[in-house]
């Protein structure tokens, strides 16, 4: 089972050592701060900084955001600093997130992974690569959010029977 | 011995045909046993696994395999259950589980056309059946009535009863379709076990979308109302008992099948009537596994025809972006089809198909194809927004000709149980590549009807399989070229028969599930007829 770290349930997080799981082999290969890393309240702003930026919602929930936080820290003990790094990355240099995978990769950037890994995270509610990827969030992953006025989830009732005939608005 | 597993007939598998023929036994008054290799899953289990999946397009990822009863497994990391030694590989998915594998379905519930029955008469390819369309027709109606059947008249299966149920109604990125590709192509309802209005005590569809993997709501019939069904008529379900051999007597009659648990304790069960019905893969399995003197070769083999024959339905697709918003994901999964390319004269030269289109939502794949095409930011929702509202996807069903040489044996590798892991030779020859062909012709068309742009061909070369295994235990009138007689009774034991798509001699353009049934229930009458009991009772009520 993988481990997530509960922010939301400590009476203090905002310093709290977080020691979970093995470095991955991108964590060990690509990053050279993969070391267990302080998560501070600054740690999760930036998060939710930069995960604005990346998703392009001004207002992304704070609580799903500790959880996905928790889960991509819990995988990567390397991910704050490497957030921080892209978030600084990006505010100097006022890259346009279109361009920013481009970017990183033509740079061959250690923090090419990151992006791709934070809007997989709000956007499929999935953290992980392979037999470790888990799913933190379906009906709110932003996926959803994002055709709620026309579509549900599936497995989630659309409506009355037949209520599907009609013209989408 | 504390319990004596003893009954007049003993079914191996639990998956809609296995328990639904078992159920018509139960009903008729005999004693009956399911032996179901894996385990008992409830609906609820199944909805929270799929929405607390990280792999929401992988139909198996609610059906993980069992160490006691594996089954293949291709994502996130393939388990190999199958051993693939042919030209191309056959990546058949199956569900070891109550129930079997129509827990995760489309529902598609299609008659054979009445020449699907006759294609070497007609044109000279393939087999004919041993049987005619007529044959069959009440027990399709029975089927029907069974699993409650929606559809409409214009799809080429003649019927002498109405359907139980009218279409289900039309989607609307269906219903622009049907409008948009007439006069050219008629667009028609599928035959689908989904109901239309509340029938045998489940509700209407609501649109849940999500048919595969597992309908929330039961609007969709599935085995595991099969398995249920089969206990309410008094059969005994055993989960987790994998059959790993059968025993037969001197006379080659079948005496008892040999199961593990899942600690791997064996165990007997006796019986005066055997069915095996546990898929076309494990089925032809457990034949060859149960070697003996007398029969070196497995039960039923000596034609040495057990596992050949394999066929399935291969599809090739386009998806492409309409020129209107039609947003597929409302209401069911597989609700059209194109049908005039599923006969003709130019079956002597090329396979038939159906033409399928989806109505899955695209969400999950456009936002994964998004994200790995670098695109963040506010663009990511308003193109995802576009793909969702715009795509469209049509694919084939194209049908596979019965070759011996695609076949399923043993393999030298072993699973968990220590049991011989099936092992699959298949291929993809010029019969199917040239439908596959004919058929682009087709999507081109479709894409330009409805405005298409961004077209995007699935990779030439590359077939996608439909888990409609067949073939494999062929019935035929021939006992030197087919395992089992119409009857489905092995031409080689007085008291083994054979259920399921496995039997079907060919693989017409539709999927299996239906035309195994109505092949099982007139197995079963024709074996409840002989030993002079009632046939006639479907038990459903009519409301």
């Amino acid at each position: 089972m993988e481990k997530f770290v509960d922010l939301a349930g400590s009476p203090n997080p905002t310093r709290r050592l977080l020691l979970f799981g093995l470095a991955s082999a991108y964590t060990a290969s690509l990053i050279p701060w993969a070391l267990a890393q302080e998560v501070t309240e600054s740690d999760q702003s930036a998060f939710q900084t930069l995960s604005s930026i990346l998703t392009g919602w001004r207002s992304l929930d704070a609580a799903q955001g500790k959880r996905l936080y928790a889960a991509l820290v819990a995988d990567d003990p390397g991910f704050p600093a490497a957030a921080k790094a892209l978030l600084a990355m990006i505010e100097q240099r006022k890259t346009d997130p279109m361009q920013l995978q481009e970017v990183l990769d033509e740079e061959k950037s250690p923090l090419a992974l990151v992006p791709w890994r934070i809007v997989t995270a709000w956007y499929m509610g999935i953290v992980g690569d392979g037999s470790k990827a888990r799913c933190l969030a379906f009906e709110t992953a932003l996926n959803a959010e994002v055709v709620a006025d026309v579509l549900k989830p599936p497995t989630y009732a659309y409506g009355a029977y037949g209520s599907w005939t009609s013209k989408p608005r | 011995m504390a319990d004596r597993l003893s009954a007049d007939f003993v079914v191996v598998g639990s998956g809609i045909i296995g328990s639904l023929a078992a159920r018509k036994l139960a009903l008729a008054g005999a004693s009956v046993i399911i032996l179901e290799a894996g385990p008992r899953v409830t609906l609820a289990e199944l909805v929270a696994r799929f929405r607390n999946s990280p792999r929401r397009s992988d139909w198996m990822s609610p059906y993980p395999s069992v160490p006691w009863a594996p089954h293949p497994i291709y994502q996130p990391e393939p388990n190999n259950h199958i051993v693939q030694a042919g030209a191309y590989p056959y990546a058949a998915e199956y569900i070891r589980q109550v129930g079997g594998t129509s827990w995760h379905w489309a529902a598609h519930a299609w008659r054979n056309l009445p020449n699907d029955f006759r294609i070497k008469s007609l044109y000279g390819v393939g087999v004919d059946w041993p049987f005619g369309y007529d044959d069959l027709e009440p027990f399709y109606q029975e089927a029907e009535e069974i699993m409650g059947v929606s559809g409409a008249d214009n799809t080429g299966s003649p019927r002498q009863k109405p359907f139980p149920m009218e279409p289900v109604a039309e989607p609307y990125a269906m219903r622009r379709l049907r409008e948009r590709l007439a006069p050219e192509y008629e667009v028609v309802s599928n035959t689908t076990a989904r109901n239309s209005r509340p029938y045998d005590g489940r509700p209407a569809c609501c649109g849940n979308n999500s048919c595969q993997p597992i309908c929330p709501i039961n609007a969709q019939y599935h085995g595991g109302l099969s398995a249920d069904a089969a206990e309410a008529a008094g059969a005994r379900l055993i989960a987790n008992a994998n059959v790993y051999k059968l025993e037969h007597d001197e006379k080659g009659n079948i005496t008892a099948a040999l199961y593990y648990d899942p600690d791997r304790a064996s165990h007997r069960v006796t019986g005066k009537t055997f069915v095996v019905a546990a898929n076309g893969i494990e089925s032809p399995r457990l034949l060859l596994l149960s070697t003996s003197d007398k029969f070196p070769n497995g039960l039923a083999n000596s034609s040495d025809m057990v596992g050949r024959n394999l066929m399935d339905h291969p599809s090739t697709s386009l998806t492409f972006d309409a020129d209107e918003d039609v947003w597929l994901g409302r209401g069911p999964q597989s609700p059209s089809s194109i049908n005039v390319m599923r006969d003709g004269p130019f079956r002597s030269e090329h396979a038939p198909y159906r033409l399928d289109f989806t109505n899955i939502s695209r969400v999950d794949g456009a936002t994964r194809a998004l994200i790995a095409a670098g695109v963040y930011g506010s663009e990511l929702g308003k193109r995802l927004r576009y793909s969702a509202a715009r795509e469209m996807n049509v694919k084939n069903v194209l049908e596979v000709l019965p070759d011996p040489e695609r076949r399923i044996t043993l393999s030298s590798e072993k699973d968990e149980m220590g049991i011989p892991k099936p092992e699959a030779r298949y291929s993809i020859d010029d019969y199917t590549r040239k439908g596959h062909e004919r058929s682009q012709q087709d999507f081109q068309r479709i894409a330009n009807l409805m405005g298409g742009s961004n077209l995007r061909f699935s990779k030439e070369g590359e077939f996608a399989n439909n888990q409609h295994i067949c073939g494999t235990l062929s019935m035929g009138n021939d006992p030197r070229t087919s395992v089992c007689d119409q009857w489905g009774r092995a031409h080689d034991h007085e008291n083994l028969f054979l259920a399921g798509t496995a039997v079907l001699p060919t693989s017409s353009t539709c999927n299996s599930t239906e035309n195994g049934l109505a092949v099982a229930l007139r197995s079963v009458a024709h074996v409840l007829e002989q030993q002079g009991a009632s046939t006639s009772a479907t038990g459903i009520s009519k409301s």
